[in-house]
């Protein structure tokens, strides 16, 4: 059984409201969007390094629950590893849910909901269930640091983009001598409020995407002529 | 008919509100409209010189920019109609393709982007010339409501609420009215509210071009002849705001039934330019006269429960945003009815 199936993970509602929205609901601020970034780097790295372990731990070809697996895991053994990813994002979840309200309980407040959420977001989204190549500990590890690296950088992006036009500040975590918020004066007098409701999230986030699309397709063009040109 | 030529003679047929505007409000207003048109020019030919193609020459950028001037007030920042008219460009047209693919209209888009970014500026209007009342610059449909909001005695009619309460018109519509209520009307037995002249051509505060509606309906009437727009979207859009507003509108102030004022109310704002002049746009609005009519209705219940229960302005720019939402599906919906109905024809 796939708890999550691909029709399902595919649909443009489901990724819009499980993964999307939450996302878009906490870059408003750039501090909040660094907090919810770091946190799912760490349920992505950890989970995909526990799973690569536990899978490594069995010997090659053993099935996991006795079904025989000629042709790859079986059914019986997808919903093993189904839930075994489940539960270790919950645990990883739960344990950054409850280290940012020890460390920064405002953070953790404004969080509210999608911290918890992030097991389940990550699930759908395809980054923390389980990885049906086998790689090693530490191509796991790296892919999933990659995974992140681009989650948080698009998070950060738009959060600042929403904050910088749409308050006029950029808050950051407040170090000695520095209050932890940045103001940039014409814009904190009169910003432009409507990139701080969720529709200007949406419109960051699709601007986004298409710039990342637009640089994807100029590389792809620039790649056959560079192999033409050899 | 061109686009081009659709887009230059809208325009034309704005001038003259563009134009009583600049007289009315002077040089902030002029400012604002040189501002906006410029913005929106100038993100025009941003987003196409990269693709080889200046669109400048069809007009609808300079359309764009000039409905976004008449919608908002005089004095404004710069900033507010230049953002407002770069905002319709850029983001509403040229992000989906350009002219003819976008879903909404793009000045209705960049002034519900202003009135959600900067309510406060989209406020603050100007007095018109010759208007020193304290209250000269406030609308006389904010006006309406803060008179309402006040406990005491009910008048029948808005221009008797807001004559109650001491609302600024100018010398000039005293003058006529007296004139007219004492030479022509006394014999009849009936009378010409305070207000009236002043309502009817527009010589009070609101957006810049929004608030004459004889000129406004002079460009309809040329653009109607030219076959520019069709009478059904403007006429069903002000015909059931009208009526919504005669039957309910007095109903939360206390007036009782069909005590509305719906004069009163489609005078007011900028119903009567967004009707003629963006409603219609023949991108965003169906594409058969059924799908018209039923959009006009649709804008007209929008806009009643926006003006007398929202909080965006007068409540016609986020309903005609709201209104291009479902112009596809209206469009889609006839299609498939009159597919239906050949099919029966055929069997």
């Amino acid at each position: 059984m796939d708890t999550v199936s691909s029709r399902t993970r595919e649909a443009p509602l489901v990724m819009l409201l499980l993964t999307l929205v939450p996302s878009i609901a906490v870059a408003v601020r750039v501090a909040d969007a660094l907090w919810l970034a770091a946190g799912a780097v760490l349920v992505m790295t950890g989970s995909s390094v526990a799973r690569a372990i536990l899978d490594g731990a069995r010997p090659a070809g053993t099935p996991e629950t006795g079904t025989p697996a000629a042709d790859g895991p079986g059914e019986e053994d997808r919903t093993a590893r189904w839930l075994r990813a489940l539960v270790i994002s919950s645990l990883l979840t739960a344990a950054f849910e409850a280290g940012l309200l020890a460390v920064a309980p405002a953070a953790s407040a404004a969080l509210g909901i999608y911290a918890p959420l992030l097991a389940v977001n990550l699930l759908v989204a395809g980054k923390g269930g389980p990885d049906p190549s086998g790689a090693s500990p530490l191509r796991a590890t790296l892919s999933s640091l990659r995974n992140g690296a681009w989650f948080a950088g698009g998070l950060v992006a738009i959060a600042l983009a929403r904050e910088v036009l749409g308050a006029g500040t950029i808050t950051l975590f407040p170090v000695s001598g520095f209050g932890g918020t940045i103001t940039l004066s014409p814009l904190l007098d009169q910003p432009v409020r409507a990139l701080g409701f969720a529709g200007g999230g949406l419109l960051c986030l699709g601007y986004l995407v298409a710039a990342v699309r637009a640089v994807l397709a100029r590389k792809g063009s620039a790649a056959p002529r560079a192999e033409a040109s050899r | 008919m061109s686009t081009s030529r659709m887009a230059w003679l809208a325009s034309l047929s704005l001038l003259p509100a563009a134009a009583w505007g600049i007289v009315l409000f002077g040089l902030p207003a002029l400012i604002v409209l040189v501002v906006s048109i410029a913005s929106a020019a100038a993100a025009e030919a941003a987003a196409t010189l990269p693709r080889g193609k200046v669109t400048l020459g069809d007009g609808s950028a300079f359309f764009t920019g000039l409905l976004v001037a008449l919608l908002m007030p005089a004095g404004v920042p710069a900033y507010v109609p230049a953002a407002a008219s770069a905002f319709g460009i850029l983001v509403v047209k040229q992000s989906f393709g350009g002219l003819g693919r976008n879903w909404m209209n793009p000045a209705m888009g960049g002034v519900v982007f202003a009135l959600l970014s900067w309510p406060g500026l989209l406020s603050q209007w100007a007095a018109p010339l010759g208007s020193a009342a304290a209250n000269a610059a406030v609308p006389p449909l904010e006006a309406l409501r803060a008179a309402l909001a006040a406990p005491g005695p009910r008048d029948a009619t808005p221009l008797a609420v807001l004559a109650r309460a001491g609302y600024g018109f100018s010398g000039l519509d005293s003058a006529a009215v007296g004139w007219v209520n004492s030479h022509v009307l006394a014999p009849l037995g009936t009378r010409l509210q305070p207000g009236t002249l002043d309502v009817l051509i527009g010589h009070v505060a609101g957006g810049i071009g929004s608030t004459c509606a004889p000129l406004l309906l002079a460009g309809a009437a040329f653009l109607l002849t030219f076959g520019v727009i069709r009478w059904h979207l403007p006429v069903f859009y002000i015909g059931t705001f009208g009526l919504l507003a005669f039957v309910f509108g007095g109903l939360g102030t206390g007036q009782g039934w069909l005590a509305g004022g719906p004069l009163f109310q489609v005078l007011s704002g900028s119903l009567v330019l967004a009707a003629f002049y963006a409603a219609p746009d023949p991108v965003t609005s169906p594409l058969m006269n059924t799908g018209k009519c039923i959009l006009g209705a649709a804008l007209g219940v929008l806009t009643f429960f926006l003006r007398f229960f929202g909080s965006l302005g007068d409540g016609v720019a986020a309903a005609i945003v709201l209104g291009n939402c479902i112009s596809p599906l209206l469009d889609r919906w006839m299609e498939r009815r009159k597919v239906q109905e050949l099919g029966q024809g055929v069997a």
